[in-house]
């Protein structure tokens, strides 16, 4: 689904991964309110840009975890120098600690949101390809256990349909009936399990497995000249970020009294934060209007 | 110098050192050669072509040798071996080690330690010679098993193998996906002179095609020689294997005369017009209803065992309808077989009758009563029962004894004259203390058949019934249901297998797009349709009527011929 609709995710798994490793730590890290607001609007621009209408939902879903987390931390934290009200003889609300529950709420809610994009980006053969090659036999295993699993429920349904056409179905009869049945599949499951794996070991040694010190690693991806020109703009906001962050630009306090930085540098940091974070979402908005430009002149 | 030799094979399992499972082997298989193996199940096939390759051959007692271009096999380095002999099993599923279709491609060639580039020049060579493009960037699990086979062969391929041994690789597909299979085969073996060494039950599909057919009988060569001859031989002697042998090969020898033996459908249609040359023929048709069935019309059937009533079905509210108004009636004690291809719905039907699947518009009545009325597993104990397409998933114990044992209650001693008294129907007594995964695909047909009856029922439902047996074995499946019938079952069965219905089912129904589209008995059905029938049909349609069976046609001939 998203293969033909997010034009970001058919860039080298390295760029995939570097930008959501970059909106990950920024995001857990910048507190400041302008930041905050970036990191919330982009992921959620995003996501509803590989989702399409079918966001919307996971997007309003959003908004009671954030109203319960912001509303709930006055409750545990009283510092602050504006009361709002009192409650519990004289406990203070304060407007500081709502205004700190909002922040961590958003946090929050912006890394619910680039992790249901990263699950959709970052498939899980992008990420051995990156991380796999240091360890061959271990992703090796891993893509064979991905292509174990549907096997096995597959035949887990195959034994039940079958079970169920002789009057035997695992889903009626007592509990200990239903338990029985259940075993009973699950030890026909590894007998069947057992035995494939043996005709699988057969033609794994038949097409030269173990016959050589070294295995390769074949992958589908190329670090195009795009990837190379992405790589360099995204290092290029990092580091214009990191310095920004490291020279107070998004410095931001809370409690007891709120402050938050807002010099030359906090705009620096905000513009090249922003432009970071529109990366994939440009991508894909300009992906659509060259198409639709291209279809229009045909 | 001869691409494998094989001189004085002989051969034991650790098990049974004094039974030899291959004996006194020599066999020359020449380079760009295609060799058909034949053999009934159990007579060594598999085990003579495991020693064509190191890696696969099982442990046991060898003597004699193995030439592979001239050098001993044992010499040929594991690495050189599984280059160069490329090695297709039975099951498409198993085979297959990773999750995705390019992957998998690759894998041999990772095992070997080759650079990307390399890999993705061969990856994409074998990619468009399979015309495997459109489905490259698919995981495994969502393929068809033809798609499955074909991608382990080209897996394999990829590896630029000079001979490619296929251990019975279109045993699980259906004819259609099995006849694509074998014709890639034959263009390797064509395009890229690759040997081929072949074994297989279907031979109306690669009979004509080979170079060199070799019968195997309990662990022995019998025969080794060219295909025209072997039809020959095998008549002479008598021998079972001549029921496996393509349609046009059987009426040959069931006619005499002195012409050429026709091995493919073309040639068997020019040897009976050869035949029947200058000749008057008379008799044109076989009687539509033979002895032993009788037929009324399907739709003025009083009293049917099931009669599915306007069923439509869908999986899921948005999905597009599987079952499109389905309507049959299917009398008593007949053998009813419903034929069509592949996501018709023809197994959906099934799962409808027996209340696995309910139609959401339409009723199903098994003996007059509608099926949801049966209640609490009543309709399973004596009533319905269904043999699934994989016999294997019926099997849950270590024993098949122990697996039939669960279906029973009672004392010891009753469970056991129940168990001896199916074993014997289904012709299962010596099977009954093995694992039923160690049977052949006709004998855990049998033993789950048994398994099935002991619920006693009166309708019984078969999926594909037929799928990977050898002729043989079909045959002795084909009296066990004769049998079932005469004891007052009921069998529904879905099935591919054109020449088994043709010969064995009392009803035919053609099942196309949701819906049966024509019931009839087999010989109006097969005599009426051109590219859906039987090869006898197809060889003979210009100069008989109606003859669809072997029999028929074979019958046919002698009359003819004797009143000239």
């Amino acid at each position: 689904m998203t293969r033909e609709t997010d034009a970001f995710s058919a860039y080298h798994p390295m760029i995939n991964f570097t930008f959501f490793f970059g909106a990950f730590v920024c995001g857990m890290f910048f507190m400041h309110p302008v930041f905050l607001v970036c990191s919330v609007v982009f992921a959620a621009l995003y996501y509803l840009s590989i989702r399409g209408r079918r966001g919307w939902r996971y997007l309003f879903g959003m908004v009671p975890l954030f109203v319960f987390l912001s509303i709930i931390n006055p409750l545990f934290n009283t510092y602050g120098a504006h009361v709002l009200f009192t409650y519990f003889h004289g406990r203070p609300y304060t407007v500081e600690a709502l205004g700190y529950g909002m922040t961590i709420a958003a946090m929050v809610v912006t890394i619910f949101l680039w992790f249901a994009s990263y699950n959709a980006v970052m498939t899980s053969d992008k990420f051995m390809y990156l991380f796999g090659r240091f360890v061959p036999s271990v992703s090796l295993i891993f893509t064979m256990v991905l292509r174990l699993i549907p096997s096995y429920h597959k035949k887990t349904e195959q034994i039940r349909g079958a079970r169920r056409g002789i009057g035997m179905a695992a889903d009626t009869g007592t509990t200990q009936e239903k338990v029985r049945q259940g075993m009973t599949i699950l030890s026909a499951m590894m007998s069947w399990a057992l035995e494939g794996g043996i005709v699988m070991a057969d033609s794994m040694k038949s097409r030269g497995y173990g016959c050589s010190k070294k295995r390769t690693n074949y992958a589908l991806y190329r670090f195009a000249a795009r990837d190379k020109v992405m790589l360099g703009v995204m290092a290029a906001l990092l580091a214009v970020i990191a310095w920004c962050g490291m020279r107070g630009g998004a410095a931001a306090a809370y409690t007891p009294v709120f402050f938050m930085a807002g010099n030359f540098h906090t705009v620096i940091g905000v513009t090249a934060y922003a432009l970071f974070l529109a990366i994939p979402a440009v991508i894909n908005f300009t992906e659509d209007i060259i198409w639709h430009i291209l279809r229009s002149k045909i | 110098m001869a691409h494998f030799e094989i001189k004085n094979l002989s051969f034991s399992y650790p098990a049974a050192r004094e039974k030899k499972t291959l004996q006194d082997i020599n066999l020359t298989i020449g380079h760009g050669q295609y060799v058909t193996v034949c053999g009934r199940s159990g007579s060594g096939k598999t085990t003579l072509l495991r020693q064509l390759k190191s890696a696969l051959a099982p442990h046991g007692k060898l003597t004699g040798e193995i030439l592979f271009e001239g050098r001993s096999l044992k010499e040929v380095g594991l690495r050189e071996q599984s280059g160069s002999i490329g090695y297709v099993m039975q099951n498409p599923d198993n085979q297959i080690v990773t999750d995705k279709v390019w992957h998998e491609l690759a894998f041999g060639l990772e095992s070997l330690g080759m650079d990307q580039k390399t890999i993705r020049l061969r990856v994409a060579e074998m990619a468009s010679y399979f015309g495997i493009q459109g489905w490259f960037h698919k995981n495994v699990t969502e393929l068809s098993g033809g798609q499955k086979q074909l991608l382990n062969l080209a897996s394999i391929m990829a590896m630029q193998p000079s001979v490619l041994i296929l251990d019975e690789p279109t045993s699980q597909l259906d004819p259609i996906a099995a006849s694509d299979f074998l014709n890639t085969v034959r263009k390797i073996n064509r395009e890229l002179r690759t040997t081929i060494i072949i074994t297989e039950h279907r031979l109306e599909d690669i009979f004509h095609a080979s170079d060199k057919v070799v019968v195997m009988e309990n662990g022995r060569i019998i025969a080794d020689d060219e295909p025209r001859k072997i039809g020959e031989f095998l008549k002479m002697g008598g021998n079972h294997m001549f029921t496996a042998m393509p349609t046009p090969v059987q009426i040959f020898y069931g006619v005499e005369n002195s012409l050429t033996c026709p091995l493919t459908v073309r040639e068997g249609g020019d040897w009976l017009s050869q035949l029947f040359e200058g000749k008057e023929v008379r008799e044109r048709q076989v009687p539509e209803i033979q002895e032993g069935r009788s037929v009324p019309e399907p739709d003025e059937v009083k009293d049917p065992a099931v009669f599915v009533k306007e069923v439509w079905f869908r999986y899921e509210k948005d999905a597009p309808d599987i079952l499109k108004g389905v309507t049959m009636r299917v009398p008593k004690q007949s053998l009813f077989a419903i034929v069509g291809g592949n996501g018709t719905g023809k197994s959906t039907t099934l799962k409808t009758i027996c209340d696995i699947c309910r139609p959401y518009r339409g009723k199903v009545y098994i003996d007059g009563k509608p099926v949801q009325k049966y209640k609490g597993g009543e309709l399973f104990r004596g009533n319905l029962a269904m043999l699934p397409q994989d016999p294997q998933s019926l099997f849950v114990k270590k024993t098949v004894r122990e697996d039939l044992q669960e279906m029973l209650r009672g004392s010891q001693k009753e469970q056991a004259e129940q168990i001896e008294a199916i074993a014997q129907t289904c012709e299962i007594t010596p099977l009954l203390d093995s694992h039923p995964y160690d049977l052949s695909g006709g004998e855990q047909q049998r033993a789950a058949l048994a398994k099935v009856l002991l619920t006693n029922p009166r309708i019984l439902l078969l999926d594909e019934p037929t799928k990977g047996i050898d002729s043989f074995f079909k045959q002795q499946f084909a009296q066990i249901l004769k049998r079932l019938k005469t004891q007052g079952v009921t069998v529904i069965m879905v099935s591919h297998d054109v020449e088994f219905c043709a010969k064995y089912a009392d009803y035919v129904s053609m099942f196309f797009d949701g819906s049966i589209v024509t019931t009839n008995t087999p010989n109006r059905f097969f005599s009426r349709n051109s590219f859906y029938t039987t090869a006898a049909n197809r060889m003979s349609r210009h100069i008989f009527e109606n003859a669809v069976t072997n029999e028929d046609v074979i019958e046919l001939c002698r009359k003819n011929l004797k009143k000239n």
